[in-house]
């Protein structure tokens, strides 16, 4: 298993993570989608950007409006032009908002910052129709994106739910995230006193967090031969 | 210094601060074009430009040319700059009017604000229809969207304060609700009983002082019209960090006689924004403005 130094470390302050170690999982995370290849995993594009405030790491999916995608069905999307997609966002993410899409599908943009307050995680996310400028409300993030089995809990905590809006702390544009001060209580819950590196760290949360807002991990990722140590039972 | 006095009445001050505002129609949703007469208010610079909302869809009802459109529907630019709904107006006023911040001694300056470009009352725009989604986050009508918005900004304090949001999360359902309320309706005394419930005692140190700095960026910096810097600055400074070049042993010895320095709001200037303040005491390139005033960079940053 082919993983950097970094990566095999365990973590310095579980459950909260360093901007270091936070980079080091979405580089571990990235090469682990790209070995697996990125069509199983069914995402358009996944991708790390550095920034001077901090990795993101990037997540696009496409999601098609037709019945097959009720969120606990099969989460493929549509498959077009997977390629160029890819292309088009690898520098400009506002290609892709131009690029034009042949079939009725709602597009979502997974970016996951580390909070420099609460030294985890945190899910920024978008969803758009076609190429519709608008973001769509928080009644489309339920019906397409949330399992039906965590509708309920998501919308019956805080003010408004667990998911809110903000602006993206990289781009400053308005978008859906879902609040991180609960994220180190559930983090101890799953983890309790174990020792995981930076990249079951992600895992972990993306199984927490990205689950929740339709963002499963495709069970390729975790062959055997891949599957980072937990050094515990999850 | 007797600080609960000094400090109840800075609040009371702050609190009591307000803005004169003057609120046009935009003139491509207005029947007269740029013939509607503005809405004239002093309003709280703690206040959100949303709660003005249902006055002004009422006073520019008739002039509309869309009468169909909420209330919450309404959002305010500033020279064709949309204005963050979330952000208290006075900060909105400190960032993007280009006033000189009040200071101590500061008279030239205000001769010259007053004679030349006057920016008060300052000039917005309302606009009731094409809400800018790229920039704003949507209102609703319930209100639901700015209360979240402002219970976010409560825990992020509560948790860089305590390392937890227990505060906040513990809070009665009557006095959550009742903190907003309260910043809202500009209710200084149900603000201070609230509060007093979230914040530790004086003698138990914070944790990390909750401060996020926004900077006012050129409009032709192509990026979003302000920046916003945050990270965890603890209340005092240990000496190790201080002296990192000094040897082991002779550190050991310093640290141990010169104790935890303060941190004082240029300390803290220089940790988050070094280039921009390279000295600690002096501001050099940039001065640091709270609340429209001018603060000194050598005052302690929790006190302050």
């Amino acid at each position: 298993m082919a993983s950097s130094p970094s990566n095999q470390q365990t973590l310095s302050g579980f459950p909260l993570l360093t901007a270091e170690e936070f980079d080091a999982a979405c580089c571990a995370f990235l090469d682990r989608v790209h070995v697996v290849g990125d069509a199983a995993v069914g995402w358009s594009s996944i991708q790390v950007h550095q920034r001077a405030t901090g990795s993101i790491l990037r997540i696009s999916r496409y999601i098609g409006l037709d019945s097959s995608s009720h969120p606990d069905g099969p989460w493929q999307g549509s498959r077009m032009d997977q390629e160029s997609q890819w292309e088009a966002l690898e520098d400009d993410p506002e290609a892709l908002i131009r690029t034009p899409v042949p079939v009725a599908c709602l597009q979502v943009l997974y970016d996951v910052l580390l909070s420099p307050t609460y030294q985890v995680p945190v899910l920024y996310f978008q969803l758009r129709e076609d190429n519709q400028p608008a973001p769509l409300e928080i009644d489309t993030v339920y019906q397409y994106l949330v399992p039906d089995q965590y509708k309920k809990e998501l919308r019956n905590v805080g003010i408004m739910g667990g998911i809110s809006f903000g602006y993206h702390p990289d781009s400053g544009t308005p978008a859906f995230f879902v609040h991180p001060c609960q994220t180190t209580d559930a983090m101890r819950r799953i983890a309790e006193q174990q020792c995981v590196t930076p990249e079951a760290y992600l895992i972990i949360w993306l199984g927490l967090v990205g689950n929740r807002l339709g963002l499963q991990l495709p069970k390729e990722l975790f062959t055997t031969e891949s599957m980072p140590k937990f050094q515990g039972a999850m | 210094m007797d600080s609960k006095a000094t400090l109840g009445s800075i609040q009371k001050a702050v609190w009591d601060g307000k803005l004169p505002l003057q609120i046009t129609l935009a003139p491509a949703e207005s029947r007269t074009y740029d013939e509607t007469d503005p809405y004239l208010i002093s309003y709280p610079r703690v206040s959100y430009l949303p709660s003005l909302l249902p006055k002004l869809r009422a006073f520019f009802s008739a002039s509309l040319i869309d009468p169909t459109t909420s209330p919450h529907e309404g959002w305010f630019s500033f020279e064709g700059v949309p204005l963050k709904w979330h952000y208290p107006v006075g900060l909105l006023y400190d960032l993007y009017a280009g006033a000189d911040p009040a200071s101590k001694g500061g008279t030239d300056t205000d001769l010259a604000s007053a004679s030349d470009d006057d920016p008060l009352p300052w000039c917005l725009t309302i606009h009731f229809s094409d809400w800018p989604d790229e920039e704003l986050v949507r209102l609703d009508a319930d209100g639901m969207v700015m209360h979240d918005a402002f219970i976010n900004s409560v825990k992020e304090a509560d948790f860089l304060r305590n390392g937890n949001a227990k505060g906040i999360m513990t809070l009665s359902k009557e006095d959550s609700s009742g903190l907003w309320e309260a910043v809202r309706d500009v209710n200084l005394p149900s603000f201070q009983r609230i509060s007093n419930i979230l914040l530790p005692p004086p003698s138990q140190p914070f944790r990390n002082v909750p401060i996020r700095l926004f900077l006012p960026l050129p409009p032709d910096s192509g990026a979003p019209s302000l920046k916003v810097v945050q990270s965890p600055i603890p209340p005092s400074i240990l000496p190790s960090t201080a002296s990192a070049t000094s040897i082991a042993a002779s550190q050991s010895i310093l640290s141990a006689a010169r104790g935890p320095q303060t941190q004082t709001i240029g300390s803290a200037l220089h940790t988050l924004l070094p280039h921009l303040f390279p000295s600690r005491r002096t501001p050099v390139l940039a001065k640091p403005v709270l609340h429209g005033a001018a603060v000194p960079m050598g005052r302690p940053l929790r006190r302050s």
